[in-house]
């Protein structure tokens, strides 16, 4: 007896997607897996026709989409019920209210009438709609209307969920809110979320992956811990007393360690030890009379990780001449 | 927290198809639609020209019932009268063919129960018709686009075929409630005020005819105001190309039945003019010079009542003249295919044209619609 294997809840291969001469995805391939990806990139970067071509909306130039092991151009409607999607944009049915709204949309998504109400105030009650759910959709304030628009989106109970810039427009307690159920549904339900957003801070703060897209092609993707490690790993100490000194004599027992300015303050950062080498830094540290505060691989930024990705992506697509001129390889011309 | 919050809960269970979907939004549709108040006025105003044809009904009956439908003939031959329109009237007084004294019933009931209806349809409720649909119709798929509404469909498992069934269903469950739901109620009535009901059997096609008809009616129209409301994302325009295509239309069909008018009579003047020359030629002179309404003469002159409900009788299909431009205009187009419908005037030389613009009209429409409501989720 074999066991059944789960399908990739999405995977694409080689997607191509024009507009006209304009290519907007070029040779995408790539696979979101359960837990929480995050989809990153400038404006322009092809995201939402990568969520598009996910939902079938668009057909495909080139290549293969799969969601769920369904081709979502010939199967829009199998996928969409497997999928949940919270659009950047507001949209709404003006004049239908919070809760017949997501009533609404889970009538759309094929709930019985009945089952459909039930479910819309039990989404409704866990994203904290209170009685605001009783009012014209365009009268809900910004954070309320996300609201309304994430319970569309999970009424149906999708084992995947597409979030458009999920916490625009929210106050900070509220984006921790959404966050966190965002981290409810993946780890304590199974579901398969996929965001897109600018916020990198909450891609960091919850996101097991991370997908760069940059000029409609993946720059990266990983895990966070992957894309934030550097190129060289090394690790960073932390702590009060003479770092100086304590760097001096790493150096000396045959630990490279030198000291910087990090964000929070001086640090030392030393090759990465070997297993056997870390009771060296503890005991160096005693000796020199510095309490350590942490001690762990180094990561760098996500923030910088973006950025130096799309850097590279611009250089990648600019002619090779303008590629001299902005790093300085031949004068500009006057 | 509030206390009734049970956290996320999984949910599975049968799912509604693709039927049930097309119902959801066309019953949404209504009832956002029927917060309107001027549709709510405009639909119970809709229903009160079945209450004037209703005193035509029910004046035939009577004299049907009492015997004195001879009488009844001879009253409408001179122009009486009948039931506060002059409907029955005008219709009897072509019905009965100028001898009262030699009635058939059965045969004078169909005819006149026939040209009551599809004057019913054709005078007060086309025009209505384009009035509701002119205000629901601009801002079901315009609306959507404005506000981005789409979302909401096409992210879920809604295809183009579902929202467009959806969002014409809303239509042609207005249109039907003005205009089917009142004639059949009209027939009903009929039959419960005749003598017998027996009268049932006799008539027992009217309500398929009533049914064909109001579809007829309403298939083209609504689909070319959703094709209009799916162009553009204000529906004022949408409002304003709708109701300038039944205007321009109906003046431009105007027109050129005036010029066709023109056209003859100038013609017949011609002829008159070359008959007298030929006359002069073969010696039989005469001074008097032909009038110009001399062809006029040689035709049976319209009688007073006849001339001031002369609209009503083209309505009800008394006026069966051969009409070659009512292709032009959709209301003429309609009333021509409803007249052939309900068998008043079922020469294929009459429908063909009217039949192939309305055919025009909604495949067109049709492919509007399957271009535009997907468009934006194309980007």
């Amino acid at each position: 007896m074999t066991a059944s294997v789960a399908p990739i809840p999405v995977q694409l291969t080689d997607v191509v997607k024009r507009y006209g001469r304009r290519t907007v995805l070029d040779g995408v391939s790539l696979e979101v897996t359960p837990g929480i990806t995050g989809l990153v990139g400038p404006n322009g970067a092809g995201k939402s026709t990568l969520v598009r071509s996910i939902l079938g909306l668009v057909r495909l130039a080139e290549g293969k989409a799969r969601v769920f092991g369904h081709d979502p151009y010939r199967r829009p409607r199998r996928v969409r019920e497997l999928v949940g999607v919270v659009p950047e944009d507001e949209c709404s049915v003006p004049g239908l209210s919070g809760v017949e709204m997501v009533r609404y949309a889970a009538r759309l998504s094929g709930l019985p009438a009945t089952e459909a109400l039930r479910r819309a105030h039990e989404v409704l009650d866990w994203c904290d709609a209170g009685q605001e759910r009783y009012r014209p959709v365009e009268t809900l304030s910004v954070g309320t209307r996300q609201k309304v628009s994430f319970a569309a989106a999970i009424v149906h109970d999708p084992p995947m969920v597409i979030l458009d810039e999920p916490t625009n427009g929210l106050d900070p307690i509220e984006r921790r809110a959404m966050l966190g159920r965002l981290t409810t549904l993946a780890r304590s339900h199974g579901k398969t979320i996929f965001v897109s957003t600018h916020v990198l801070p909450d891609v960091q703060a919850i996101c097991d992956r991370v997908i760069v897209l940059a000029r409609g092609r993946v720059r990266l993707a990983g895990t966070i811990a992957e894309l934030t490690r550097p190129p060289v790993p090394e690790h960073h100490l932390t702590g009060t007393g003479p770092l100086d000194r304590l760097a001096a004599d790493l150096s000396t027992r045959g630990l490279p360690a030198t000291v910087r300015v990090g964000e929070t303050g001086p640090l030392i950062a030393l090759a990465s030890p070997q297993p056997d080498q870390l009771g060296l830094v503890w005991s160096a540290a005693s000796s020199v009379g510095v309490a350590i505060r942490s001690f762990g691989p180094a990561c760098r930024p996500l923030e910088q990780v973006f950025i130096e990705s799309l850097r590279q992506a611009a250089q990648e697509t600019a002619a090779p001449d303008q590629v001299l001129i902005e790093s300085g390889g031949i004068n500009a011309p006057a | 927290m509030p206390l009734h919050d049970v956290g996320y809960r999984s949910w599975k269970s049968h799912r509604c198809g693709p039927a049930a979907t097309v119902w959801v939004i066309a019953v949404t549709g209504i009832r956002l639609a029927w917060e309107s108040r001027w549709l709510r006025r405009l639909v119970f105003f809709a229903w009160s020209p079945a209450l004037i044809f209703a005193a035509s009904f029910f004046a035939f009956e009577q004299a049907v019932d009492e015997g004195r439908l001879s009488s009844l003939g001879e009253a409408a031959e001179h122009g009486r009268n009948l039931d506060g329109v002059g409907m029955l009237g005008t219709v009897l007084a072509d019905a009965l063919g100028g001898d009262p004294t030699d009635v058939d019933v059965e045969s004078t009931r169909r005819l006149v129960w026939t040209r009551l209806l599809l004057a019913f349809m054709r005078a007060p409720q086309a025009l209505l018709l384009a009035a509701v649909v002119g205000l629901v119709a601009p801002t079901l798929i315009s609306r959507d686009l404005r506000a981005k509404a789409w979302l909401v469909y096409f992210t879920r498992p809604v295809g183009r075929r579902e929202y467009i069934l959806g969002k014409a269903t809303i239509l042609l469950l207005l249109v039907l409630a003005i205009t089917m739901l009142p004639a059949l109620a009209l027939w009903l009535m009929g039959v419960l005020v005749s003598p017998s009901l027996s009268v049932a059997l006799e008539t027992w096609d009217l309500p398929l005819r009533i049914i064909v008809a109001s579809l007829a009616l309403a298939i083209p129209t609504v689909l070319l105001a959703l094709a209009y409301s799916s162009l553009t994302a204000e529906s004022r325009i949408a409002s304003f190309a709708w109701f300038a295509t039944w205007v321009a239309l109906s003046i431009a069909h105007g027109a050129l039945t005036t010029a066709d008018m023109v056209a003859r009579i100038r013609a017949e003047q011609a002829a008159v003019e070359q008959l007298t020359a030929a006359d002069l030629a073969d010696g039989h002179a005469t001074t008097e010079r032909p009038s110009r309404d001399f062809h006029r003469r040689t035709e049976p002159r319209p009688s007073a009542f006849q001339r001031q409900f002369r609209w009503l009788a083209r309505a009800a299909g008394i006026d069966i003249s051969h009409d070659r431009w009512a292709w032009v205009s959709p209301y003429h187009a309609l009333g021509v295919m409803q007249a052939a419908i309900f068998g008043i005037d079922p020469r294929i030389r009459s429908w063909g044209p009217p039949a192939a613009t309305l055919t025009v009209i909604t495949i067109g429409s049709l492919l509007v619609l399957a271009w535009r409501v997907t468009a934006p989720a194309r980007g």
